[in-house]
Order: C-alpha cells, then structure tokens, then sequence
C-alpha cells in the first residue's frame, strides 16, 4: 500500500518533470505596459524571472542632447509619466545646482506642494491598479476618484494633467491661480477620510491579505545590495527617505514620518503607499500653511548655459530615488544627461523576489515593485 | 473574525451607492476647464511681431513661422503648426513677448484624414507680402 507520505516522496524524487518557459507579456494587463517577463517554470512553481524591457524605449537620455536645457523639460514628463512633477523637480534642481541659481521661498513651497500632490495622485494609481491585479476591482474606482480631483488641481496650476512641464530654473513656469489654494485645503480635508475607504476596501480584505502577507519577502541586506529605493526599500524596513536623509528644497521644514514595513512583503509594500500618502498630505498641510508672498521665479539667465562640469543629484520621487547626471560642455545644449530611474532599477529584484514563488504569485510581486514602463524604458 | 474586512469593504461599497455621482457625460456634460488649460493654439495676427522665439523654443521643430522682410521689417506671412508632433507644453506661448500666441479650450482636435492634423494659423496666400508693403505694413482687409 501506497502511503501519503510515500507518495509526496515519489512526486518529488522519482517523477521528473521537464522546465518550461513561459512568457508573460509584452501584452499583459498586468505589466502597467509594454513589458515581457520571461519565466522558467518547474510546474507551477518559478524557477526564474528574468525581466525583458525596451519596448517603450524612445531614447529620452539622447533626445536631450539635441535640445537645449528648458527645451528638455518637457521630455522629463515623459518618463514617469504618473508622476511628472516631480522629474521635474529633479531636473531642474540638478540645473539649479551646476549654476548656483537661487530659488525665491514661495517658487519651493510651490514645488513642494505640486511635488507631494504628484505623489499622492501617482501612489493612488499604485494601489488602485494593486487591487486591480490581486482581483478587486472595486478598489481601482474609488482610487481613481480622488486621483482625478488631484489631475484637475494639477490642471488649474500647470494646463495639463499628467504632462505638465511646470518647473523651470529657477523656479515655476507660472504662479499658483487663486482658485487653487481654497479648493486644495478642501481636498485635503477629504482625502483622509478617502485613505480609510482604501484600507477598508482593499488592505482589511481577508482575501487581499491571503494573497500578499509574507509573499515575495526582501529582507533589507538583499533591497540594499539591489540598490532598491522609495517604498520598495522602506517596506522592508531600511529608514533611507532623501527628503529626511539629505533634505533638499524646503522639506526639513515640515514635520512628517517616514513610515517603515516590517516584513519587506507585498503587502508591506502596498500599505507603504498608503501610508506615505497620508504623510503628503500633512506635508502639503503644512507648505499651504506656511506659503509666503513674494516671486515665483528666480534670477535665472534667459539662456540656461552651465558651467562646464558635471552634476549629480537626487531626489525621493513617488517610486524610489530619482537621480539626475548632466554633462555640460559650456553649451546651451547638454553634452550627456543619464536619469537613475527608480523603477528600473527596483525592476532589477522582480527574479530575485519571484522565485520559489508560484505564477499566480507573479502579478502580486509585480505589482508590488510598482514600475512604470515610461521609466523602466526611459 | 474572518470576514470582517469584507464585511467592512461591502459597507463601504454599499454607503457609495447613496452619494451623487461623479461621472461626467460627455460629450452630454462637460466638464469646466480650468483657464490655463493647454487646447488648440491660437494666434492673433495683429500682435504677432514675426520674431520667431516661439519657433525657436520649441523641443520638437513644430512651429514654422513664415517671415518676409518688408521695409526692414520682418512681416509675418505664414504661420504653421505640426501639431501631431506637439508635446503641449507651453514653452511657445510662454516665450511670446506680445502675448500673440495662445491656449485656447478646445481639446476636441480629433480628425478622420492625416492631412487635417497640421494647424495653419495663418496660411500663406491669406496675407501675401506684396499686400502686407503696399498697405504700408499693415494688414490689407478685404474691401479697403
Ligand atoms: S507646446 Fe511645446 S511642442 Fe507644442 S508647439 Fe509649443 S513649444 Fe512646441
Ligand atoms: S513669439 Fe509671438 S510674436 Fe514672435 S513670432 Fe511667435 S507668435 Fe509671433
């Protein structure tokens, strides 16, 4: 007679089954876009999962070349673009820098403000499409909500939703309307209330919880060693957020915490969104308290021309640190620009956290990296 | 107790069916847009003073502003946009010193043929050179 255990004991040693592979994408909902994950599968089970990226590839890093340095700024929108503001922000900050360009008080609580109402309106789509991706759609709608109130404030101040191009050397492109102040202290006071609809929704679902508790755990040594940053890297408990770590512009002015995850898994990850966005929000409380009078642009030449020379520099952005590398050759053109992209580089732990893992378990882990192709691709 | 969280998402679910809706029906209803807001350019021919910094500003080669030299005087006599290539971005209006070139609110610029897409905002024979001198650089009106 054949035992249980007997039997466990034969389906793993003397039953071989052969690997296999398995693409997943470059069509598939779940990427965010166009993104091929090519998976070897022992069974159900993921073997490997190695990313296939450049399917949004449109050269960003070499198109600046040919442009001058205002002229780039509309391209910088074009990469993560859920969360232009604040490719912006790093761009021009890292120009601000090579030039020694002051920036007036009220142009860097502006940005402040703009920068944390991006983030907000990018991790809305984070866990919205989350939930989408584990399978309640419901969640997706309610997110969506409350990002569209942020879009049209978005609008008011720059003329676009999501490509905004609002940022300049030295400052912003045009002043905060006076519609803008009244309606986004309003919404600021609702939008708590819409966090408690999400975790009611999504993060207390038994179901949601199931799938993502203690599944694709990064423990801290291995998000480091990847270099992983933002909510990725936080999730699994490592304190690094620049806007406290090196505080650039005005944020060592505002009060707020770095929320921190204990488990490092997809759920951890998912509920860092949510709570760093209720941290935005205290953010823009504060910067709209604190808004001064005065101009909204600096003393910035008309023609951006940098010092020969080089420059790096960082900032937290909605996914991770966004680092901007500019080369001027004393022309009004950049000679080299290369942008550290967030999700590309969490995208590099997609195998790493993957393995062992069952396919189901893929769009999980995916979805809790976060990446948008625009970036990935650049 | 297992089921609670759900419990408590269908509440909230259920408490969502009495609030008013937000859907708007377009094209039925429409919703405002703000003043900034980045439509279809407009260009007001008068201002214009030809100096091509709004051709000169943009990223992406969309402007083409056809200048003639009357009187030692730029003139314009064209002014054409690729606007399929358009990252509206704003860089041309806000590099206009007379204000001349514009948003407007229109965002419907959806057409059925590929050679509808480039906008012409002054087309060359609407305001020849030679009627632009003769009235003395000033814009020649039918029936003058
Ligand atoms: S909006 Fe930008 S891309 Fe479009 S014409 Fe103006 S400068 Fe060029
Ligand atoms: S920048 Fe203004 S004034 Fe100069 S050519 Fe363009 S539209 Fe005309």
């Amino acid at each position: 007679m054949i035992t249980g255990t007997d039997l466990r004991d034969r389906l793993e040693h003397d039953i071989k089954t052969d690997r296999y592979v398995l693409n997943m994408g470059p069509q598939h909902p779940a990427t965010h876009g166009v993104f091929r994950v090519v998976l070897t599968l022992d069974g159900e089970v993921i073997v490997n999962a190695e990313a296939v990226c450049g399917y949004l590839h449109r050269g960003i890093e070499k198109l600046a070349e040919a442009r001058t340095y205002t002229q780039v700024i509309p391209y910088t929108d074009r990469m993560d673009y859920l969360a232009a503001m604040l490719n912006n922000l790093g761009y021009v900050q890292t120009l601000e820098k090579m030039m020694g360009v002051e920036v007036p008080e009220r142009a860097e609580y502006i940005r402040v403000i703009c920068a944390e109402l991006t983030r907000i309106a990018s991790h809305l789509i984070s866990v919205g499409t989350y939930s989408i991706e584990i399978g309640g759609i419901t969640g997706f709608f309610y997110c969506l909500r409350d990002r569209e109130k942020i879009l049209d404030l978005i609008e008011m101040i720059s003329g676009s939703r999501m490509t905004v191009s609002y940022m300049r050397v030295g400052g912003v492109s045009e002043d905060l309307p006076a519609e803008f102040l009244p309606q986004v202290k309003k919404l600021m006071k609702e939008l708590p209330a819409a966090f408690d609809e999400y975790d009611g929704l999504i993060t207390g679902n038994e179901i949601f919880q199931a799938r993502t508790k203690f599944v694709g755990v990064l423990n801290p040594e291995t998000a480091i060693n990847y270099s992983a940053s933002g909510p990725m890297l936080r999730a699994s408990g490592v304190n690094w957020d620049l806007r406290k770590a090196r505080p650039y512009s005005v944020y060592d002015r505002f009060d707020f915490e770095v929320p921190l995850g204990r488990n490092g898994d997809c759920f951890d990850r998912f509920r860092m969104r949510i709570l760093e966005m209720r941290q935005s929000v205290r953010i823009i409380e504060q910067a709209l308290e604190g808004l001064p009078e005065g101009p909204f642009m600096g003393k910035a030449p008309k023609v951006i021309k940098p010092p020969v020379g080089e420059m790096y520099h960082e900032i937290e952005g909605a996914r991770g640190i966004l680092g901007y590398y500019l080369v001027s050759d004393g022309s009004p053109k950049p000679y080299r620009m290369h942008v550290r992209r967030p999700s590309f580089i969490n995208l590099g732990l997609l195998s790493e956290l993957c393995r062992g893992w069952k396919l189901a378990d893929v769009v999980a882990i995916l979805g809790s990296v976060d990446i948008v192709l625009g970036e990935v691709d650049c | 107790m297992f089921g609670k969280g759900l419990a408590t998402g269908l509440e909230i679910t259920l408490k969502e069916l009495f609030t008013p809706k937000v859907t708007i029906q377009y094209p039925e209803e429409r919703a405002p847009l703000p003043a900034r807001f980045h439509g279809r350019f407009t260009l007001d021919k008068e201002a214009c003073i030809a100096c091509g910094l709004c051709q000169n500003a943009c990223p992406n080669r969309v402007i083409n502003c056809v200048r003639t030299k009357v009187d030692k005087k730029n003139v314009l006599t064209g002014y054409h946009m690729d606007i399929q290539y358009c990252l509206f971005c704003g860089l041309c209006v806000e590099a206009c010193p007379k204000g001349a070139l514009r948003f407007s609110q229109d965002f419907e610029m959806a057409c059925y043929h590929r050679e509808n897409v480039p906008l012409v905002l002054l087309a060359e024979g609407d305001r020849p050179a030679c009627d632009v001198s003769a009235a003395g650089g000033k814009e020649v009106k039918a029936g003058d």
